[in-house]
């Protein structure tokens, strides 16, 4: 799989999976060098796919580039070739498409859209900064329950809290009983 | 490092082992069984596919944790029209480390349908009970402390409960949780009391020895009965390690309603219903996404604080349930400016939706070269469920205050107002444009007294195989309609039980 990793010079489908996160994730992936931490984060995911899904999406990124040569206004260019707005147009018709091959178009879009959502500013920049809430509130929790949540634990650990009895409808013997 | 809990850098060479008890998976099953029978004296040995991941290492980051904690990075897919969306968690503590950590006890319904078609053996609610309170006092199922319920959850049941529906909070077993809201990725504050942080521990302490990163390829058999597992150890990456053997008379798989019966082909097991690997139930979610002019700030407090259950004759379930940015990004509809500008609007965004009974089966293949692999087909009854879920959940969040929702419907417009919600759903939606995902898989080596009907018996022994059982939910034979994390836990305590009163007829 071709994707994951730097590439000094961009192979075939890393430009194409480039390209698509250019369309697909908002304009303010082209600053900062986010493009290419959502790429980063898009090999990392892939590698953890399971072998169908990895052959199945990184053939979609293939599909998608080839394809664009079938696109009339893409005057026979592959996908990562085109100019914004056409490869714009091209996207939004394949995704407003029914079928397989749609589909695993927008499965390719949702990972791509969340490895630019993971980013740390990104999500700052909506709003979600989840750190320091988590810490605030992890705080508050053992300042106003601390002696309560020490007995819970404890609980877990205490011996013998099986239950006492199975009912005369575990029916079936125990050991030395008939069969 | 842990007394008994062994991973990946400990193991320099192949491994051989010898126990009364293997257990395959350490989740919701896998644990409570490995933590009873550790208690009675038996010789456990708990393999674990996954990770050793401590609550420690826990935080927000979403993609993290989808490859970490998950099963194939959280995306499995049923294959059908729609295909549907999956997740499986695959660490020390299995999907209870990333799930919701609702606890909720079978239905009676459920349970007497169970003990009625497959002549099931102590399985009323009556037998289970005594099971559930030791669970809940040990998980510490409660309530949630007000002051960490979200707004999302909030406006959910306000919009519910002004259209006169039953709504009731949520039971979850947490230690006074504090509303991270960071359950599908981890509790970072050991709150939720997943089995990472109670049964696992307590197996541990009773004697349990747990292997993380080894992966079972196969049960190993001699003549009718069971002689234990072969496997490898799992390196980073996924790399194939030293091999693993554990030679054990009694073999307990707990890998889930995907795995478990993946492992049980693969080991050439077949039973004479021919039922292994079928009847897949995965209770269908969707998920609403709705827009409001006041701040709900979502991700500040617990998520799933309550469940509309006005609908549950009809097999739904409704709730709200908070999306982390990564995830909801996912899934709308949108891409390049529209998704940014939807985005830039998360702050007000509630995204709520209904899990259906599902009446429709699945099924689980070992495919060559590509192991297992899940097919589902959504019955045209399940679809309109799902159509009528989604409907129901749309009308609350415009009680509620919505100004639009979004429809997890392939090309479906946004939608801003109760009319138009209801001149779009005038007309058919297709199947196939569903947005479908799952994290409850149920049903593939089904429970049944009937060996021409089931996999496994009452206490989960595995027809015709003396030694080997099966408990997770994988046995369930049938949905349930709710949370089915405890309804595992009972089954595998009393299972347990039943090991232990027959522990010297086992040889364990």
């Amino acid at each position: 799989m071709p994707v994951p990793g730097p590439a000094p010079a961009e192979v075939p489908a890393r430009r194409a999976a480039r390209r698509f996160a250019e369309v697909v994730c908002p304009p303010e992936v082209r600053a900062d060098q986010r493009a290419d931490r959502v790429l980063g984060q898009f090999g990392l995911m892939l590698g953890s796919l399971p072998p169908a899904a990895r052959t199945a999406l990184a053939a979609a990124l293939v599909l998608l580039d080839q394809g664009a040569r079938l696109y009339p206004p893409s005057r026979g260019r592959r996908f990562a070739r085109l100019d914004d707005p056409v490869a714009a147009a091209y996207v939004r018709a394949l995704l407003a498409r029914q079928g397989t091959a749609a589909s695993m178009v927008r499965r390719l879009k949702g990972f791509i859209a969340m490895c630019y959502y993971d980013l740390p500013e990104v999500q700052r920049e909506i709003g979600y900064d989840p750190a320091p809430y988590i810490a605030a509130v992890s705080r508050r929790r053992l300042e106003s329950y601390g002696p309560q949540i020490r007995a819970g634990e404890a609980a877990a650990f205490i011996p013998g809290t099986r239950p006492s009895v199975t009912g005369p409808s575990v029916a079936g013997p125990a050991d030395g009983q008939e069969p | 490092m842990i007394s008994g809990l062994s991973t990946q850098d400990d193991v320099a060479g192949d491994l051989s082992l010898e126990c009364g008890a293997v257990i395959v998976g350490s989740g919701a099953g896998g644990a409570t069984v490995a933590a009873e029978l550790a208690e009675a004296g038996v010789d456990v040995i708990v393999l674990e596919e996954g990770g050793y991941h401590p609550t420690e290492s826990f935080t927000a980051g979403t993609g993290r944790a989808l490859r970490t904690l998950y099963r194939d990075g959280g995306g499995g897919l049923a294959i059908g029209r729609p295909s549907v969306l999956y997740a499986e968690g695959r660490c020390v503590g299995g999907s209870t480390v990333v799930n919701g950590g609702m606890a909720w006890r079978t239905p009676a319904r459920v349970l007497q349908r169970w003990a009625e078609q497959e002549g099931l053996r102590a399985i009323s609610e009556q037998d289970l009970d005594p099971y559930f309170t030791v669970i809940e006092s040990r998980l510490s199922v409660g309530l949630q402390d007000p002051e960490t319920i979200g707004r999302d959850s909030g406006l959910f049941r306000s919009g519910a409960e002004a259209r006169g529906w039953n709504v009731i909070p949520n039971r979850r077993n947490q230690l006074h949780c504090a509303g991270t809201n960071n359950c599908s990725s981890g509790c970072p504050s050991g709150a939720k009391r997943s089995m990472l942080v109670t049964s696992v521990p307590r197996a541990l302490a009773f004697g349990a020895r747990l292997f993380a990163d080894c992966r079972v390829d196969r049960i190993t058999r001699s003549g009718p009965g069971v002689t234990g597992v072969s496997g490898h150890v799992v390196r980073p990456g996924g790399r194939k390690g030293p091999r693993l053997t554990v030679r054990a008379r009694t073999v307990i798989v707990a890998g889930g309603a995907v795995q478990t019966p993946a492992l049980l082909m693969r080991s050439g097991l077949r039973p004479a219903s021919g039922r292994l690997g079928r009847g897949l139930s995965l209770h269908p979610n969707a998920v609403v996404t709705a827009f409001f002019d006041e701040d709900v700030t979502g991700w500040q407090g617990v998520h799933q604080a309550y469940q509309v259950r006005e609908f549950l004759a009809e097999g739904l379930l409704l709730t709200a349930t908070n999306l982390t940015p990564p995830m909801l990004a996912a899934i709308l509809p949108a891409h390049g400016r529209e998704l940014g500008e939807l985005m830039a609007g998360y702050n007000h965004i509630v995204t709520a939706g209904p899990l259906v009974e599902d009446t429709g089966t699945g099924r689980v293949r070992n495919l060559p070269g590509l192991g297992p692999q899940v097919f589902y087909q959504l019955t045209d009854r399940d679809a309109a469920r799902v159509v009528r879920g989604v409907e129901l959940t749309a009308q609350a969040l415009f009680t509620a205050g919505a100004r639009r929702v979004l429809l997890p419907f392939d090309g479906a417009p946004v939608v801003r107002g109760p009319d138009e919600l209801r001149r779009l759903l005038a007309r058919p939606v297709p199947r196939r444009s569903l947005q479908l995902f799952s994290i409850h898989l149920m049903g593939t080596a089904r429970m049944s007294e009937d060996p021409g009907r089931g996999v496994v018996g009452s206490f989960g022994e595995f027809h015709g195989v003396p030694g080997l059982f099966v408990t997770d939910a994988s046995v369930f034979p049938g949905p349930i309609g709710i949370n089915p994390m405890e309804t595992v836990i009972a089954l595998a305590m009393r299972n347990a039980r039943r090991l232990i009163e027959r522990r010297g007829r086992l040889g364990i």
